[in-house]
């Protein structure tokens, strides 16, 4: 090979590598799907993508109000799919930004369990816009090695021993939803609790926020926190508390025999999506209710999908660990739903956080 | 075309660009506070209700309050240690001055979050102080009231902004001419007077500046009180981002947010009206 010979191959191996991704990009369905970090990671996806001639970009959420914001803001013309709270469908629902589901084309949607087939939540006039996706519970986690028992929701507005230990999510919506269930309001009332009972739960809110160290924001924050003691007990995510037992820390996790919180994510289609691109989204809707993807989350999550297509692929120990082993366990959980007076919510939650 | 004309033809369009980018959202914000919200919808009847909501919540005029009391009080403690190192910097540093500078600056280039963290080390239960006040014999248990409270919280906002203060002072030292404080001495005045009637004067529009500027970043900083500020770290700016975020009530968000730009702004008119007159009065000297 001459020096000429050998410029042209080097010439033409360049461009090869510098169009190529290109070229591949143009071949496949490019689809947008706004969500969670922890959901998409590159492993849980890469039997879909491999199987599918289909490009994927991820761009993530901080909070579920942070997505519905982009989205009423202007954004749905650019996503194919969203990760909204099963409290949160309504919002969507109510700004028209969703299209129903079509169950035709999610052949994985006939194992979801039966709570979340039955759910009204993320359903107008019988139609599903957004499908339940994943699920869990958020329960107490504390330090056993620091406290005499396992607690309940009385820890945080009773009795002086963890004063100034304690944590709770600065969340409307759950820390009134705790006030409530330790005041006996029952479900039924709790998400339309009239001004009395609203007076009720600021009252003991306050006494509350004399209690706490302080009101957590981000769940690694928290986690420090348990670690360095500043904090024994707090209304938690699960993270926690399988993180630190694996530092040989002694932690606990209460369900708190009040109720505990249970939450859902769904998967939702924006409005626009039509043709090959709804195609796409509605093949990863499919895939992420799939065992290959529920099983990874589970053990990598750990999280339990909303279907029971890997629950028979788990071990009994994996299955407990995302409370699927009994499920009538989810009898005693307490859904989170969008109370119509939330403005109020707000408010009441401020007042208590600046008194 | 003449210079200036040309000027100020290449100048338009980073006027409008300026326009677009900072007024025009400040403009729209302002157009929604007159709005109202029923659950996701925003009515566009505009009313001054969300502004007497403002008025007539005891919670959101105590944040607003609470904010600029914050913003004062940070503002004062850091003039109060920014003036003498100002004056070290400007006056006594000599060769060190650029190297004492950039240290001052140090600090900023770590980031928000990493301050706040390390601050955490430094007084939680288990941190620097507390384990060093034990070993020394001085407390027995460690003073749960460091971190997550008012005090750790205005803590570290004097250690974020004191560079802020420091700048502005020092280069009101830079340019006062020593001459004057000669004269004055010369002339008789004692050394408390030649503070007062000489070096305050002239060091007067540095001091408005800095402080100006601590006092904005001080009621704009919302993480700080929340990392470090406990039960009691809740802020106008975080009551704001809820009404946005959670509560999606933009209009009352946006009243809110206006209210705090409005008294800002009257802050800035009596800064300005200071600082001419501290400067009418430097001429004059």
């Amino acid at each position: 090979m001459n020096r000429r010979d050998l410029l042209k191959t080097a010439l033409a191996g360049t461009a090869l590598g510098a169009f190529g991704p290109a070229f591949r990009a143009d071949a496949a369905t490019g689809i947008l799907w706004m969500t969670w970090e922890n959901l998409a990671k590159d492993d849980y996806l890469a039997p879909f993508l491999a199987a599918n001639d289909i490009a994927l970009t991820k761009t993530f959420i901080g909070t579920d109000d942070e997505q519905f914001a982009k989205l009423r803001a202007g954004g749905a013309d650019s996503v194919d799919l969203i990760t909204p709270g099963l409290d949160k469908v309504e919002y969507y629902t109510a700004s028209d930004l969703l299209q129903p589901i079509d169950f035709a084309r999610v052949p994985n949607a006939a194992k979801l369990y039966d709570t979340f087939k039955q759910t009204p939540l993320g359903k107008v006039d019988g139609q599903t816009y957004g499908i339940p996706f994943y699920w869990g519970i958020n329960p107490i986690v504390y330090r056993a090695d620091l406290m005499e028992a396992e607690p309940d929701w009385s820890v945080f507005f009773e009795g002086d021993a963890y004063n100034g230990k304690l944590a709770m999510r600065d969340y409307a919506l759950e820390g009134i939803m705790i006030a409530a269930m330790y005041l006996g309001i029952p479900e039924s009332e709790m998400f339309t609790m009239d001004d009395r009972q609203l007076a009720e739960v600021k009252k003991v809110l306050k006494i509350q926020k004399s209690k706490l160290r302080t009101y957590w924001n981000s769940i690694g924050d928290l986690t420090n926190l348990f670690a360095t003691g500043e904090v024994v007990c707090a209304f938690s995510w699960v993270p926690p508390y399988y993180e630190l037992r694996a530092k040989g820390i002694d932690m606990g996790m209460a369900k708190p025999k009040q109720g505990v919180i249970g939450w859902c994510d769904t998967i939702a289609v924006p409005k626009g999506v039509e043709g090959a691109r709804l195609d796409a989204a509605f093949a990863l809707v499919d895939y992420l209710l799939g065992p290959d993807y529920g099983k990874m989350l589970a053990v990598g999550g750990p999280y339990a999908q909303s279907t029971s297509a890997a629950r028979d692929h788990l071990t009994e120990e994996q299955q407990d660990k995302i409370f699927i082993k009994d499920l009538s366990v989810m009898d005693s959980f307490v859904w989170k739903q969008n109370p119509p007076r939330y403005g109020d919510w707000v408010a009441l939650w401020n007042e208590v956080k600046a008194s | 075309m003449r210079p200036q004309s040309a000027g100020t033809w290449l100048a338009l369009p980073v006027v409008a660009a300026l326009g677009a980018l900072c007024l025009a959202p400040l403009a729209i914000l302002f157009a929604y506070s007159f709005f109202s919200v029923d659950f996701v919808t925003i009515s566009h009847d505009p009313s001054l209700k969300n502004y007497a909501r403002i008025l007539q919540s005891e919670t959101y005029r105590g944040l607003i309050a609470r904010a600029f009391g914050s913003g004062l009080l940070v503002a004062a403690i850091t003039a109060v240690i920014g003036y003498p190192v100002a004056w070290f910097l400007a006056k006594r540093a000599g060769a060190a001055k650029t190297m004492l500078l950039t240290l001052l600056l140090v600090p900023l280039y770590s980031g928000d979050l990493l301050r706040i963290f390390a601050w955490r080390v430094l007084l939680g239960a288990e941190g620097a102080i507390n384990r060093s006040l034990i070993w020394l014999g001085a407390i027995d248990a460690p003073l749960q009231g460091l971190l997550f409270s008012p005090l750790a919280t205005h803590i570290a906002l004097t250690y974020n902004y004191l560079p802020f203060m420091v700048i502005g002072l020092w280069l009101a030292f830079e340019s006062l001419d020593d001459a004057w404080l000669e004269a004055a001495a010369d002339l008789g005045a004692p050394g408390r007077d030649r503070f007062r009637r000489v070096t305050l004067p002239l060091t007067a529009p540095g001091l408005i500046a800095g402080g100006l500027m601590v006092f904005v970043m001080v009621v704009g900083d919302y993480l700080t009180p929340q990392l470090l500020g406990g039960a009691s770290g809740v802020t106008v700016i975080s009551a704001i981002n809820d009404l946005f975020g959670t509560a999606f009530d933009w209009p009352l968000g946006s009243a809110i947010a206006w209210t705090m730009l409005a008294i800002l702004m009257l802050c800035f008119g009596a800064g300005a009206v200071l600082i001419r007159r501290s400067s009418l009065v430097a001429e004059g000297a």
